[in-house]
């Protein structure tokens, strides 16, 4: 069976003023799969998350120079709406951001800000998305509470939670569990393992083992550039090039 | 700073040298023993078994520290995966040279039987072979390695040649119950020593597959290997 391609940038160059972060990234991104960057810190591979749902546009003096296409589509083309991009590709950070509200408000969030004031709407697509985030056999009883009662495992699941909402296509996972312990960190792995079947996933980490639990495939960016891509079985046990095999043994980096 | 993995890697790959050369040496002395019927040399053999059993132990525990404490990938990996492997067919190595010294101390306690060239040959091309086997992995070099192959198929004909030989001498007519019994003896001994020959060479040539797996990552077990 053929595989999709979800994403694909070519040859995408990316400053923060004359800085160039990013220097001629071609790859291909498939659907259903979950994609690992890793890299040196500084190396570009947040940077090129942050590309695949402008999110960089925040930052004032970027620059964006090349391709990058989501089904097809020209993703910098004046006629996107960034809006309904970042709807179709959605982001969870680093550190758990739950807004100061209730649990179901923050993960209703997203809905109403695309204009759904159907109770009943709200409360099914609220359900679905803590339960498609394993959240909700923790947090069914207690839903109006606020959010910021959860433990740091909890809030990042409903960070995912709110960001499955809206019914994304694509999930990027910036460090997600770099600030959880081992147990929380092991419940979002499983959960990317389940979220793979109906979300393309790309996820930036520093921990190598992450990556290689949780990845069909990885890319080593250094320096701005993309070093290696391949199936994450490969890249972990006999990449191509030195400079992979130096990282992924921690020679550098 | 070195770190302390890498360090702890290089104790991992002495420690392997170190079992090699002994096991290397055990075989040396197993083979002298036979050809020069030396008694005292046998027994070393089987006294120093005990050390390269150690040290087989020992590699066990930093395998098994690494892997749990450092998670090692690429290379990392597969050289700890092929030291564990190369380990075990050293030791069984040594466990042959134990078994033709045993075999040795036998057959110096009674006349020699009739010179064997191909026993000879056997003898050398073993020892080549192991010494083959063990070079290619201090110096990653997957051609010698690969080689070893066809080291085997000459070894494998050696065993056949020294089968041959004391079967015939098994057969042919020996005055005297208690001489044909002892004849028997001694040649039945020697063929054994021949089948742990033998197997040294199917050893070394694991050790081969090995190396190939750590330095190429390519798995050349059970393949077959166009030499040309």
């Amino acid at each position: 069976m053929e595989i999709s391609p979800k994403f694909t940038a070519r040859h995408l160059d990316f400053y923060y003023e004359d800085f160039k972060a990013l220097d001629d990234i071609s790859i291909t991104i498939n659907i259903n799969e979950v994609t690992a960057l890793i890299g040196p810190s500084g190396c570009g591979k947040s940077t090129f998350l942050r590309c695949l749902n402008r999110m960089n546009d925040l930052i004032s003096g970027t620059r964006v120079e090349g391709d990058v296409r989501l089904d097809g589509e020209d993703i910098y083309e004046k006629k996107i709406d960034v809006v309904s991009l970042r709807r179709r590709v959605g982001m969870v950070f680093q550190k758990p951001n739950p807004f100061p509200k209730t649990i179901f408000e923050n993960v209703a969030y997203g809905l109403r800000v695309n204009g759904i004031k159907d109770k009943k709407v709200l409360k099914d697509r609220v359900e679905k998305a803590l339960k498609q985030s394993a959240l909700w056999d923790e947090v069914k009883d207690r839903i109006n509470d606020s959010a910021l009662g959860l433990s740091g495992g909890q809030q990042q699941r409903l960070c995912i939670a709110r960001a499955l909402a809206v019914e994304p296509d694509v999930l990027l996972m910036d460090e997600p569990a770099s600030s959880l312990d081992p147990i929380a960190t092991q419940k979002i792995e499983d959960l990317i393992h389940e979220l793979k079947k109906n979300f393309t996933i790309i996820i930036v980490t520093h921990s190598m083992q992450q990556a290689a639990r949780v990845s069909d495939i990885t890319a080593f960016f250094y320096m701005g550039k993309l070093i290696e891509t391949g199936d994450t079985e490969t890249i972990f046990t006999r990449p191509s090039l030195k400079q992979t095999e130096d990282y992924i043994t921690g020679r550098f980096g | 700073m070195e770190r302390n993995f890498i360090k702890e890697l290089d104790d991992l790959k002495m420690t392997l040298l170190n079992m090699a050369a002994l096991t290397h040496r055990a075989f040396g002395k197993a083979t002298q023993a036979y050809l020069k019927r030396d008694e005292t040399l046998a027994r070393t053999v089987i006294a120093g078994d005990r050390e390269i059993n150690n040290l087989e132990l020992k590699i066990d525990q930093i395998v098994l520290k690494l892997l749990a404490l450092e998670q090692p990938m690429a290379r990392d990996l597969r050289f700890i995966l092929g030291a564990t492997k190369i380990s075990k067919e050293l030791e069984r190595i040594a466990d042959q040279a134990v078994n033709i010294a045993e075999r040795s101390l036998f057959l110096c306690q009674h006349p020699p039987l009739a010179h064997l060239p191909a026993m000879e040959q056997l003898i050398e091309v073993t020892d080549a072979m192991l010494d083959a086997a063990i070079t290619s992995f201090v110096e990653d070099d997957t051609q010698k390695a690969i080689k070893l192959r066809q080291m085997d198929d000459i070894a494998d004909k050696h065993t056949l040649e020294v089968l041959q030989a004391l079967i015939n001498n098994m057969v042919k007519s020996t005055p005297g119950a208690e001489k044909r019994i002892l004849n028997t003896q001694r040649s039945i001994q020697t063929i054994i020593i021949s089948r742990c020959l033998e197997r040294v060479g199917d050893l070394a040539t694991n050790i081969g597959e090995h190396v190939a797996f750590i330095v190429e990552a390519i798995n050349i077990k059970h393949q077959k290997i166009d030499f040309e």
